[in-house]
């Protein structure tokens, strides 16, 4: 038995406009005091009527654009008609026959994923569910009905969980970039819903099991795991019951994080009838070749193009350039150190910089964001302060290991790290007089040593650790090797 | 002086403005007027309370300074309570004005009442009205039209100098028609449709019922313009007020012989055929027009305007506005069906698509007329007002007698019905319809039409039906 799962992903985006959808209305609804952001239009009283985003729209192209979508010229509103407490007008503006953006395709870890759509809508009313005075009671928020929503349908074209999770890290990702949400999870900003199904392949025949749409998922590792939970309970139950997919039994699954499955929440009677039909309210939409481009010329470049210039410019690992790409802002302040007087002219000089930079925004900048949970603070990032830091390496006053050690302090404090090494005396000395100096003094001072040196040349090292500590870590250890041997080779000198 | 409120608007204004009399004085006419019939006519929901006190400070700079009007109750009025004469918002007070009412508040006038209209507009009787119907002041056992039938009463009985009503298919023309008053119906989009109870969205258009041509002019000129708030509103400044036309020579006025049904009231056909000869002796060319039967109009109307209505009325859940469904009266419930029923998957296509394929139909049909004429003109409605009752188990009601104005709404039209004769006692109507932003042609054709004949003159004789109405008396809400 062969079994493949087929797992589409239809992916919520909350624009962060200034104001909602469709009326002017503070958009921003994260931890506002109840209906405080509200008007008539959101609220759906008799006679409001909505009044479309501009922005909204133009953000919706474009993220459709950034994800290879086409533009349709001509799209229109449609009403999509079903009863929810918290849905205002009960009815939810959105997209179904002419949608703003279709066809479209992102690449995952090297695997095409088709996106079918990504379309406008508006985001509803929360319920809140509390005991007041001991009665169990549903209380209706609507600071977020009418926020603006893109949607995001892919194809079914994942096949694996983690794939589903790269492919909405990349989503992530790509919306951040565009700087048109925050994509954030876990705030609701970004929400995710698997719909996952097996094919089986058995003794010559093919079997699809039934549609399960998981909701309810506030994570990335939660959406890997319940379609992990989804694909083995769908084995287990085609073993058991041998129930193939039709148009009647898709069901929608709850995700339920703390037990670590997938509930049945809903049984659907074939798909919902939401009477579709285009909202007489908002005229058609359309926009012509001339304004797509206009908007195609406002994206910025994407991740996949920084990774590419990362490598062929600056000469970098595909590791390191993905890691520099991951965040834009990151990448920025990265690319920022080449936007300066003090860039070498020289090829080779400005990758071998490229890659020392590069060490020091992953190794020390990274690891302290990551620490502090903190954004780059790109007025921290001094061009200067690297190139300097850069040369004072080259020039073997400092180790690579104290570079990273001072350009986490100089972040931190904005000083100029190399003052922060000579303050705190990491500056090696490489001036082979001083340090003959001290060798000469350690050799004498270590006759035992030396003796074991004449027998076995690999023990220098306690030599050269001794030589270390009595010039307080400042030597620089090659040169120390190079005069010690240079002086134990040579006892007379 | 007294039975101020018998003046037209142009004449009321006048008298503010020289101050012949005081804009108390005319509130407080209407006011007297209104306790007089109400009993009888039924035309309001809920009087403003504060009417009378408003119209101490009025600012004479104002182009309706202290005018009492009367505004259907389907449009928002803050603090005000309203309802769409529907029992289920009998408790609903808006928390925000439509665009037509801050309009006319910025204008000067004083709303002096809301009045009945079919519940939710769904009608052509106000029948349909869950506070009772209307009575046609011509003679209170006929019905006034609707759906803003109360608004058409206030002018036939002289309760107000001027109202509001809107039209999705012939709710200001029709039952201006049978009260004998003048009903501006505009291009869709002219006047904003923000703060009005949706009914078919697509076609809902305010408008100006009124005693004279003149009074209806002025109010579309101050209601009329681009709102930002309504993104189906035209991207157009308000409408101007034309130069009036001595003559109609050089105009081709068409008269299409579909609008003369088999089942047309025999005098209302002479009273059109008279009307048009009256225009001809005006100047006009009258050529007989081949148009599209208006049967199809009702079909496509029907399915759309449901299909609309199911949708909009989906918001009165139960869970706000303190009634729930079971409020909604038989009509509103057939509506929602059948909208329900020609959305549903598998439907949509052969109903609603189809529908709206039909309508560019009907939109090139009246492209390729006005290419022969600058005008068409017909009977507003084809009978005069019927008597009480006789909407009732007539689920198709509103269309039958609206199938001489639905053509016109399909293709967003702007249109006016003007007095044009009597029959038994009962006024006929004279619709003229123009292509879309043409309201000035139809504006200047239905001028000289009514300065050239005494139609609008006449005024029902309210003394002679004391009889009690059977609809519940309107309440003063704060």
């Amino acid at each position: 038995m062969k079994i493949t799962p087929i797992i589409g992903l239809e992916v919520h985006v909350e624009l962060k406009t200034d104001s909602k959808m469709f009326c002017g209305c503070n958009a921003e609804h994260f931890h506002a005091k109840p209906n405080t952001h509200t008007c008539p239009v959101c609220l759906g009283m008799p006679g409001a009527l909505p009044v479309p985003n501009k922005k909204a729209c133009q953000w919706c192209v474009k993220l459709g654009l950034a994800l290879g979508c086409t533009v349709n010229e001509y799209s229109f509103f449609e009403r999509k008609n079903y009863f929810y407490p918290d849905l205002s007008k009960s009815y939810q503006i959105t997209q179904y026959q002419k949608p703003f953006t279709v066809n479209g395709k992102i690449t995952v870890q090297g695997q095409e994923i088709r996106i079918n759509r990504a379309h406008m809508e508006e985001d509803t009313g929360k319920s809140v569910h509390m005991v007041i005075n001991g009665e169990e009671s549903t209380l209706l928020d609507f600071n977020r009905s009418g926020v603006p929503l893109v949607e995001i349908v892919s194809e079914p074209d994942i096949v694996l969980s983690i794939q589903a999770k790269e492919y909405l890290l990349k989503i992530q990702q790509l919306i951040r970039y565009l700087g048109i949400s925050n994509a954030d999870i876990e705030k609701g900003s970004m929400r995710c819903e698997p719909t996952v199904n097996l094919k089986i392949e058995d003794n010559g025949k093919t079997f699809y099991t039934p549609l399960s749409e998981i909701k309810n998922v506030a994570s990335l590792t939660g959406v890997q795991n319940a379609i992990d939970f989804e694909i083995e309970r769908q084995t287990q139950a085609f073993k058991e019951t041998k129930e193939v997919k039709n148009s009647k039994n898709k069901t929608t699954r709850g995700w339920d994080a703390d037990k670590a499955r997938t509930f049945l929440q809903r049984e659907k009677e074939g798909s919902a009838d939401y009477r579709y039909f285009p909202e007489p309210d908002i005229p058609p939409i359309e926009f012509t070749p001339a304004e797509i481009e206009e908007i195609r010329m406002t994206l910025p470049e994407m991740s996949e193009q920084k990774i590419e210039k990362y490598q062929t410019i600056y000469g970098l690992s595909d590791y390191d350039a993905k890691l520099l790409a991951e965040d834009q802002n990151f990448a920025a302040a990265y690319e920022a150190l080449f936007d300066t007087e003090f860039v070498s002219k020289d090829q080779d000089t400005l990758k071998v910089f490229a890659k020392f930079a590069a060490n020091l925004f992953l190794g020390s900048i990274k690891t302290y964001l990551n620490e502090t949970q903190e954004n780059i603070d790109s007025s921290k990032i001094v061009a200067k302060y690297f190139w300097d830091l850069f040369n004072s390496v080259q020039n073997k006053e400092l180790s690579s290991s104290v570079a990273k050690q001072v350009t986490t302090e100089s972040y931190k404090t904005g000083k100029h790290p190399v003052e922060i090494a000579k303050e705190m005396g990491l500056i090696q000395v490489s001036d082979s007089n001083q340090i003959e100096k001290i060798a000469k003094e350690v050799v004498v001072a270590n006759p035992k040593a030396v003796q074991d040196y004449q027998k076995n040349p690999m023990s220098i090292g306690f030599l050269i650790g001794q030589l270390m500590r009595a010039s307080g870590g400042s030597a620089n250890p090659q040169v120390a090797k190079e005069i010690l041997e240079k002086l134990l080779k040579n006892p007379t000198l | 002086m007294s039975d101020l409120n018998k003046l037209t608007l142009t004449q009321a204004i006048d008298g503010i403005k020289t101050k012949k009399f005081s804009a108390k004085e005319l509130v407080s006419d209407c006011l007297t007027q209104i306790q007089k019939l109400e009993p009888t006519l039924n035309s309001f929901v809920t009087l403003n309370e504060n009417a009378l006190n408003e119209s101490e400070n009025i600012n004479f700079s104002k182009p309706l300074a202290g005018i009492p009007i009367a505004v259907k109750d389907n449009f928002c009025t803050q603090d005000l309570r309203t309802t769409a004469s529907s029992k289920l918002l009998e408790n609903f007070i808006p928390q925000y004005s439509a665009y037509v009412v801050e309009k006319l508040k910025d204008a000067g006038a004083i709303i002096i009442g809301k009045t009945n209209m079919d519940s939710w507009a769904h009608g052509s009787s106000t029948e349909t009205s869950d506070f009772g119907p209307s009575k046609n002041p011509w003679n209170p056992k006929h019905l006034p039209g609707g759906s803003s039938g109360g608004s058409a009463a206030t002018m036939a009985a002289d309760e107000a100098i001027v109202s509001i009503g809107s039209e999705t298919a012939g709710s200001i023309r029709q039952p201006s028609a049978w009260c004998g008053v003048v009903g501006l119906k505009p291009t869709y989009g002219r006047v904003s449709r923000c703060g009005v109870v949706a009914m078919g969205s697509s076609m809902d258009s305010p408008g100006p019922i009124a005693k004279t041509v003149d009074d209806a002019a002025l109010i579309l000129s101050l209601i009329s313009g681009h709102d930002p708030a309504d993104a189906t509103s035209l991207n157009k400044k308000p409408w101007q007020i034309p130069e009036a036309l001595t003559s109609l020579k050089g105009l081709k006025i068409g008269l299409p012989k579909a609008y003369f049904p088999k089942k047309i009231k025999p005098e209302v056909k002479q009273s059109i055929l008279n009307a048009a000869e009256k225009l001809k002796e005006l100047g006009a060319e009258i050529i007989e027009l081949d148009v599209m039967d208006p049967k199809y109009a009702i079909a496509v109307y029907t399915i759309l305007q449901r299909s609309e209505v199911s949708s909009n009325l989906g918001r009165y859940t139960g869970i706000r506005y303190g009634h729930d469904r079971t409020f909604f009266g038989d009509e509103a419930k057939r509506r929602i069906m059948l909208g329900t029923y020609a959305l549903s998957s598998g439907y949509y296509d052969a109903y609603y698509l189809k529908a709206q394929k039909v309508r560019t139909l009907i939109i090139q049909d009246f492209e390729k007329q006005f290419q022969k004429v600058d005008a068409i003109i017909g009977p507003t409605s084809p009978t005069t007002a019927l008597p009480i009752g006789a909407s009732a188990g007539q689920a198709m009601f509103g269309e039958l007698e609206d199938i001489l104005v639905e053509p016109s709404t399909l293709a967003g039209l702007p249109g006016i019905s003007v007095p044009c004769g009597f029959a038994d006692g009962l006024p006929i109507g004279l619709q003229i319809i123009t292509p879309q932003l043409r309201e000035d042609l139809s504006v200047n054709i239905a001028r000289l039409f009514e300065s050239n004949t005494d139609y609008h003159l006449q005024k029902p004789n309210l003394n002679c039906h004391p009889e009690q109405s059977e609809g519940s008396r309107p309440e003063a809400v704060k």
